[in-house]
């Protein structure tokens, strides 16, 4: 089995308006999928509800099965898929502590209480961040006085804490820089090796450049799902071809 | 040309009420102040009330003691159940009908009238539960008429802390309770620190919750919970209503104006510190 999570005739409703429609798409494991779509088509949702942040909302409603692991995630607790399935959002959110707290949050409340494996947690994550370099003299700053690219770094190592199977993130990119892009991009394919990274994005050159495997979302509905290349260079749907290159979206 | 005359309108009304307002507010006190200090001594201070009819001598020290501890019970009966209700609307509670059935609950308690409570702590509290006229029974009264103000202002609280933020400590795995006392509750806490020194302010005040429930006319300051208890506004108000002493009436009124700015630029230091930091 190459796929880690797979999801079967999945619909969402809010209050009565249907955001996703019977999504079927099996992620695999280890790579990067990107999802890719115009404003509004339910991408991000869709990647919301993969670790059950779609639960928050109160009006969401969720049909269908999503299974990780051939596993149904919805017997399981919110807290143990979180867990498994780590998110980044799109606006950089660092906790009002310290980057050292930050980093230290969530093992915690697992359960480390080692001064020594914390701190080694701590340098290893941001190493993989590369974010180690530019904070290891001031781990007690305040982490909201990072720059807006250290703090998305800053929030994927400590998403990275909680050591998940699957990364989610929800257009990381959109609020920065052409540099903190790359280096963000860069990591990611690091990552890629060790996780399975789906990430939601509006910048089509982004998916090219990293994704092995996207999937366009139109309309709540799965257009297209194949290999990256396949389905820049050779779209099997009208739709698809439309869109990358640019006719709507 | 009539836009113009419709601006300088508003900016006058607003300005004309602000100076009215200040006016007002500095003249009171300065009034009461001048009043109130002649006469006003250690002794009025630390001395039971003397003389006959009582209060034409001796001092208000049980009074004081007693409107202290009031305030406390009752800040902390009405905080602990404020911040509960604020949590649950907040985080917890999913259901918008029981949601709004609990807002209308909260708004209609701070319009109960403060002497209808009273009635309600002395048929409740002090028969039924027999806790008797008591610090206990007069703070919780005044607990529940402080309630609602803690309550909208420490929910207030909680929502203008970016949902973002929470969501990202729950996408880490993490249960609501951690997030809550790790991340919310260090950000709000002076909010809801300088919330409750606010609505003690109110509850200090306020004499027609205890009347029947805690405050009496006359008692040394009290050994616990369970004994009655003078109060400032109460005493005061024995002191005009029977023509007692109008003279005492102005220093009991200085010293409640006193505590109850105490208690005010409690709030604000708190405000201004969390600006600063």
């Amino acid at each position: 089995m190459d796929h880690i999570i797979e999801t079967k005739d999945l619909s969402i409703y809010f209050d009565q308006k249907k955001i996703l429609d019977k999504i079927n798409i099996k992620i695999k494991e280890n790579k990067i999928t990107a999802i890719i779509g115009p404003s509004g088509c339910g991408k991000s949702t869709f990647i919301k509800s993969l670790n059950k942040m779609v639960h928050e909302e109160k009006n969401a409603t969720i049909d269908g099965e999503i299974l990780l692991h051939g596993k149904n995630i919805n017997g399981m607790e919110k807290e143990i898929v979180r867990e498994k399935i780590g998110m980044v959002f799109q606006n950089p959110m660092p906790f009002p502590l310290s980057i050292y707290d930050n980093m230290i949050y969530a093992p915690i409340y697992y359960g480390i209480k080692d001064k020594e494996k914390l701190g080694n947690i701590v340098k290893q994550k941001l190493i993989i961040a590369g974010l180690y370099d530019e904070v290891k003299n001031n781990m007690k700053m305040q982490a909201t006085k990072l720059s807006g690219g250290q703090q998305q770094r800053l929030c994927i190592a400590r998403a990275l804490t909680v050591e998940p199977e699957i990364l989610l993130l929800d257009e990381p990119c959109s609020a920065l820089d052409v540099k903190n892009t790359a280096n963000i991009e860069e990591m990611l394919k690091k990552l890629s090796h060790q996780y399975t990274i789906v990430i939601v994005t509006h910048n089509l050159a982004q998916a090219k450049r990293i994704a092995q495997y996207t999937a366009f979302i139109l309309n709540g509905e799965i257009i297209e799902y194949d290999e990256t290349k396949k389905l820049f260079e050779n779209p099997q749907d009208e739709r698809t071809k439309q869109y990358i290159e640019g006719i709507f979206g | 040309m009539k836009r113009t005359n419709k601006h300088l309108g508003i900016k006058l009304w607003s300005i004309l009420s602000g100076s009215i307002l200040i006016f007002l507010v500095l003249y009171m006190n300065i009034y009461i102040f001048s009043k109130g200090k002649e006469g006003l001594s250690i002794d009025f201070l630390m001395d039971m009330p003397k003389g006959f009819p009582l209060g034409t001598d001796g001092g208000i020290f049980p009074a004081i003691i007693g409107s202290i501890y009031f305030t406390s019970i009752a800040c902390f009966f009405a905080g602990m159940i404020a911040i509960a209700t604020a949590i649950y609307l907040n985080f917890y509670c999913t259901n918008k009908r029981i949601y709004g059935g609990i807002h209308m609950v909260i708004q209609s308690t701070a319009g109960i009238p403060s002497i209808v409570l009273g009635l309600f702590g002395y048929t409740f509290l002090v028969v039924h539960l027999n806790f008797g006229i008591s610090l206990l029974s007069g703070g919780m009264v005044l607990g529940i008429m402080i309630f609602p103000f803690i309550e909208v202002k420490v929910e207030k609280a909680f929502q203008e802390i970016s949902k973002e933020l929470i969501y990202a400590s729950y996408a880490l795995g993490i249960s609501k309770a951690y997030t809550f006392f790790k991340i919310i509750l260090p950000i709000c806490f002076g909010e809801i620190i300088s919330a409750i020194a606010l609505a003690g302010g109110f509850a200090m005040g306020a004499v027609a919750p205890i009347i029947f429930t805690g405050g009496v006319l006359y008692a040394p300051e009290p050994k616990g919970i369970f004994s009655p208890a003078m109060a400032l506004p109460y005493h005061l108000y024995i002191l005009i209503g029977e023509g007692i002493s109008i003279e005492n009436a102005y220093k009991t009124a200085a010293v409640l104006l006193v505590l109850l700015l105490v208690l005010n630029s409690f709030s604000i230091f708190i405000g201004l510190f969390r600006k600063v930091e």
